[in-house]
């Protein structure tokens, strides 16, 4: 098939944008892609696409491809090209002008009249019209009226349809809040399709600690908020990001954790099958089947409530219950911002000072491993860390242990 | 449906081809530029063709169209749930759409849908009216071009004012905050918005005469060992940096960041969260500042 730069299935470009974004060290041949000429497709697509951000190196294993953005210097997130490249058919494109043309005076139209006038006022002005039926514009009216841009009712037998009236909205009032939501509210890419129809929009909005990526997962994020909206279990197609297998779950979609440190989000839902409340990452879902209405969704939302009292992040896996820890923090003179540090970035538990110099923070969370990274962050001011679970001690002092011997430190033992 | 031609770039840019075909101006030169400024790099080779040669009858041979109207097309359902579900996040009294029209519309999510877990509790105070009504002054400079007088209190509590070109409204999802970005005045530099005491908006002030700062960023080059997927995670942690990575041997890789030496300290814990995964190896100023804390780390445990 000859090259298009419109894609019709997001998800082949999804995996490949990810890599170029994330990873960007892989040659071609290590793509796992059917073909060569799939490999260089879909990358000539992006190119199209983001050309400006996108590099290449040489190596011995030969050209990688990469995309590389400082997210603080841009306005805009350029992911969302993808979502603008949609492909369609001719008629598709020709209905769309023909259809919003005919209603935009305000015409109430059956199809049948529809059918009519595009070949009176359109297509009689070509040597070799495009032929339509009458069964493929009613197509195209059921699914412009399920997109909401028209609005259908019963005139007698006829079902007669007309344009969507969106003339209370104040579209201009909104310019500000598409431009800074459209980057910081979830699903920003409904935003940035918003902008579209201003001539110009804000480019005075910045955006620091921003993560790109979350904009690939849009189709699935609205899959899910459509589901939680109406309180419908889920099946999910999830894929394991490490051995590439996928698996089916089925489940009853409740909230979306997002992080706004680690550039991941999850999905957190009520497994039927394992009878406990899962987390999975969003990126690694492939694919959301919308199910039925599930009645105990209260239930599990006090369950997940709950829940949330002890979460450090999204592990759940201690088996032994809550892990309690205590980490006493040395505060010197003037640094009064390390007792701010805590308070600001505390999930969980809470702040005791011991005396003017000395505050303990203490915890009680389902996995305390998981708080390591952050543990570490208070690295060259920890006099104290216990834990009732061992291995979290054991691993941090390893690891700084390990990192004296890297930097060329450990002249007192660790 | 959220991935719908509709939204498309090729739409949009037929659309202001065929408004300008309308309107009785369209030329091939302008179609080409429509074109080139909506839709993508090798669009060109596509939409003109389609539009002359008749496979989308919407353009006749003259440039002029059997559309009788400029193409407009109304909001669909999906943007007005957006819209409706902004209204209820506490930032929106800061831009203050109007909710008109969006009386019926159910929300897409509410904002107790999304848990943000890692976020920082100190987030700026959005329901205070005076850091709204600051927020609608600074915004109005911003959109108007106009130079600003602000008093505010620095990181130490000490009371500042100074007269300002403010340029940029940053927001930090991690912080919840937003910070002004000004030039003109070297105490001003940035100001964080709940800071502000007091703003009043001066005179206007011509844009492209304006010198933004340039800004100075370094490279930090790291080593990484794949282990306890820190590969994966590092990547995506450090991924809003301009990054390049390099497989070096199996399970090493050098990843080479550029950053602002401001955020020097904060990009010094985030390093430090990864433990031995990841080994600054430049600069040796940065080297030296791990140094420093694993060596008062030492010390804090005797």
């Amino acid at each position: 098939m000859a090259y298009n730069e419109l894609i019709k299935d997001f998800e082949k470009i999804r995996d490949y944008m990810r890599e170029f974004y994330i990873y960007g060290f892989k040659s071609r041949e290590e793509y796992d892609a059917k073909s060569a000429r799939s490999y260089d497709n879909e990358r000539r697509r992006i190119g199209s696409w983001l050309g400006d951000y996108m590099g290449f190196r040489q190596d011995a294993a030969g050209k990688n491809v990469f995309l590389s953005v400082d997210s603080r210097s841009i306005p805009h997130n350029p992911l969302y090209q993808a979502f603008r490249a949609k492909s369609f058919t001719d008629k598709d494109i020709t209905l769309h002008f023909y259809i919003l043309d005919l209603f935009s005076d305000g015409a109430e139209l059956t199809s049948g009249e529809i059918v009519n006038l595009i070949l009176e006022r359109y297509l009689a002005q070509y040597e070799e019209p495009m032929s339509f039926d009458e069964s493929t514009v009613r197509k195209k009216l059921k699914e412009y009226e399920e997109l909401g841009l028209l609005t259908s009712r019963k005139r007698g037998r006829e079902v007669v349809y007309c344009r969507s009236n969106d003339q209370a909205i104040d579209l201009d009032s909104w310019m500000d809040a598409a431009a800074f939501f459209s980057e910081a509210a979830p699903l920003g890419v409904i935003g940035a399709y918003l902008l579209d129809k201003y001539q110009t929009s804000p480019a005075y909005y910045g955006f620091k600690h921003h993560y790109l990526l979350h904009a690939l997962d849009s189709s699935v994020l609205c899959d899910l908020l459509h589901a939680i909206d109406e309180r419908r279990a889920v099946e999910l197609t999830v894929r394991n990001l490490r051995t590439g297998q996928e698996n089916q779950r089925t489940l009853c979609p409740l909230n979306i954790y997002a992080s706004t440190q680690s550039g991941r989000q999850y999905l957190l839902g009520y497994h039927y099958r394992g009878k406990r409340l899962l987390f999975f990452r969003i990126d690694a879902i492939k694919k959301v089947t919308i199910g039925n209405c599930d009645k105990n969704y209260e239930t599990y939302l006090e369950y997940q409530k709950r829940f949330d009292l002890n979460l450090w992040g999204v592990s759940t896996s201690s088996e032994r219950g809550l892990d309690h820890i205590e980490m006493t923090v040395h505060i010197g003179n003037g640094e009064q911002f390390i007792l701010d540090r805590l308070e600001r970035e505390k999930r969980h538990g809470r702040c005791e000072m011991l005396d003017e110099h000395t505050c303990r923070f203490v915890a009680d969370v389902y996995d305390a491993l998981e708080m390591i990274p952050w543990l570490r962050t208070f690295i060259g001011r920890i006099e104290k860390l216990q834990c009732s679970n061992p291995s979290v001690v054991d691993t941090f002092y390893e690891d700084l242990r390990q990192m004296n011997k890297m930097y060329g430190g450990g002249g007192h033992a660790v | 449906m959220l991935f719908s031609e509709l939204y498309g770039g090729y739409f949009h840019a037929v659309a202001a081809v065929l408004k300008e075909a309308v309107a009785g101006t369209l030329t091939d030169q302008r179609m080409t530029e429509i074109i080139r400024g909506k839709a993508f790099a090798e669009s060109v080779l596509t939409i003109p063709a389609n539009l002359k040669n008749s496979t989308w009858p919407l353009l006749c041979k003259d440039n002029t169209t059997p559309l009788l109207n400029v193409p407009t097309m109304p909001l669909t359902t999906l943007q007005k749930r957006w819209m409706k579900a902004l209204l209820l996040d506490p930032r929106i009294a800061l831009f203050e759409p109007r909710a008109e029209g969006l009386e019926a519309v159910p929300p897409l999510f509410y904002p107790d849908t999304f848990v943000y877990f890692d976020q920082y509790n100190d987030g700026d105070p959005y329901e205070d009216a005076e850091y709204i009504d600051h927020f609608h002054t600074t915004l109005r400079a911003l959109r108007e071009h106009r130079k600003l007088k602000v008093w505010f209190r620095g990181h130490t509590g000490v009371r500042h004012s100074a007269e300002c070109f403010p340029y940029r409204m940053e927001y930090s999802e991690k912080d919840d905050k937003f910070r002004l970005l000004t030039v003109g005045n070297r105490r001003c530099g940035v100001i964080n918005m709940a800071r502000l005491d007091s703003c009043e908006l001066l005179e206007p002030y011509d844009p492209d005469l304006l010198h933004l700062p340039r800004r100075k960023t370094e490279a930090l080059v790291l080593l990484l060992r794949d282990e306890r997927n820190a590969l994966e995670r590092a990547l995506l942690h450090f991924s809003h940096f301009e990054k390049e990575t390099v497989r070096l041997e199996d399970r090493q890789y050098r990843i080479t960041l550029r950053y602002e030496r401001e955020d020097e300290t904060e990009l010094l814990i985030r390093v430090l969260s990864f433990g031995p995964m990841v080994q600054v190896i430049s600069p040796d100023r940065f080297i030296a500042l791990i140094r420093e804390r694993l060596n008062r780390q030492e010390s804090c445990e005797l």
